[in-house]
């Protein structure tokens, strides 16, 4: 299983702060993005940031290990 | 002593951030400091508190590597950073940072650095909560 977080205006857009994807060997960070792109739409249309076990990812084709945990994030507003 | 770099919901004090950075070197000549405070107006609104969110565990750690990344980059002997999430009420601080150096120039451009890139690379999301209702903030370039 791969677990997704969601936070501030992307989990506000979805109405929950996480999700989980069934994990299939040779899944890739893109293919997640895919499937939830998908179902929240609105969501997506302001996520600008990956991350997968708690560090920034680039490389959408990132291969994802069983359980891991990624993140899809608007653009950040700290400070 | 507090860890040099922290996410919490309480308020912090400069002067006990301050103390710690100066009691890590004597050599050091310069501290620059930058507060972040919630301000009670903002595009055109009266805003009330703001509400943080965060990534928790992935804001430490960037928040970590980017002091360390800050050390390395200019030099410095030490640097804090602070970070306040849950609500903060107007005119409340939000984040703190403090490098030190042996002189002013490095601590002044690196506490430049550290907000500019705190607020590229640190998952940490603010809402306005105003009278006419709540609103993310767009970051600002």
């Amino acid at each position: 299983m791969i677990r997704v977080l969601f936070f501030g205006p992307v989990a506000e857009r979805i109405g929950n702060n996480q999700a989980a994807v069934a994990f299939r060997p040779g899944i890739r960070l893109q293919d997640v993005r895919d499937e939830l792109a998908a179902q929240y739409p609105q969501a997506f249309e302001i996520v600008c940031f990956a991350a997968a076990n708690g560090e920034h990812v680039r490389d959408m084709s990132l291969p994802l290990a069983d359980n891991s945990e990624v993140a899809f994030m608007a653009r950040f507003s700290g400070g | 002593m507090k860890p040099a770099v922290r996410i919490q919901q309480e308020d912090f004090s400069q002067d006990e951030e301050i103390r710690a950075l100066q009691a890590s070197s004597k050599r050091m000549g310069g501290i620059a400091t930058f507060l972040g405070c919630a301000r009670d107006f903002s595009e055109g609104r009266e805003v009330s508190e703001i509400s943080f969110d965060a990534y928790g565990s992935m804001a430490l750690s960037e928040l970590d590597r980017l002091r360390s990344d800050a050390i390395e980059k200019f030099g410095l002997l030490d640097a804090r950073i602070v970070h306040r999430i849950g609500t903060v009420k107007g005119g409340e601080n939000i984040v703190f940072i403090a490098a030190g150096a042996e002189h002013r120039v490095a601590a002044l451009e690196a506490c430049r650095w550290m907000i500019d890139e705190l607020k590229q690379r640190v998952p940490i999301w603010k809402k306005e909560i105003t009278p006419q209702g709540e609103a993310w903030v767009t970051p600002h370039p």
